[in-house]
């Protein structure tokens, strides 16, 4: 029987295959949530779902795109954005 | 006949330069032009340009310096290739013999000091002998 604690769905379970051929259930956290484009909400491409002391660990440039709003907005509507600033200058 | 002529200001708006202003150098085709400015000098296709209203006067396939006189009489900002020059690693120097070396000179310190103290003792000796010898030899 599993523990307690182990009952609810708090933590990700992974089956892992002993060398005895036995399947063992080995208990992990779970990854945050994945990152989305505050104006449109889809979701990010370039930015690592991961826990957060495996992306402290990662270069600053590993963590999100390169260009201006990488990681907050979407490249389409930072297109939009920077297309708006550029008409409504004189 | 597009918008995007030699000379023509415009802003990018995908890539790492996104929200830069640019000037157009070259136009190759219908689709892409040679850009410069407060960018990195490249060919771009100009879906990722924005034009802004004005123009300025450069020649067709202008230089670098050319496009940055005409930004800085505008005021604009630009882009500028930085060196890649590689920084000197600092050098280490092993704990063990930084000790040694600090030891040694205190140890010969104290031998020159015993040589200072044990030297002026024959200093005066030998004086002393040297003016028994001219002594002598006077009397002679």
């Amino acid at each position: 029987m599993p523990r307690g604690m182990h009952k609810s769905n708090t933590l990700r379970k992974v089956f892992v295959r002993t060398p005895g051929s036995k399947t063992t259930i080995h208990y992990r956290k779970r990854k945050p949530s994945k990152t989305i484009c505050g104006n449109c909400k889809t979701q990010l491409a370039g930015v690592p779902r991961e826990r957060p002391y495996k992306v402290a660990n990662m270069p600053k440039t590993a963590k999100r795109p390169e260009r201006p709003y990488g990681g907050v907005l979407c490249s389409a509507c930072t297109r939009k954005l920077l297309q708006q600033k550029a008409r409504s200058e004189k | 006949m597009s918008l995007f002529e030699v000379g023509r200001l415009a802003m990018k708006i995908a890539g790492r330069d996104a929200g830069r202003k640019c000037v157009v150098v070259e136009t190759i085709d219908n689709n892409f032009v040679t850009i410069d400015g407060d960018v990195r000098r490249k060919k771009v296709n100009i879906k990722h340009l924005e034009p802004l209203t004005e123009t300025i006067d450069i020649k067709d396939k202008a230089s670098h310096d050319e496009v940055k006189k005409a930004f800085e009489k505008l005021g604009l900002p630009v882009w500028d290739k930085k060196s890649k020059k590689p920084t000197e690693r600092p050098k280490q120097i092993r704990k063990k013999n930084k000790s040694k070396v600090e030891e040694k000179p205190a140890k010969k310190e104290k031998k020159a000091e015993k040589k200072k103290a044990a030297e002026p003792v024959k200093e005066k000796a030998e004086p002393s002998i040297e003016k028994a010898v001219e002594t002598e030899t006077k009397k002679e």
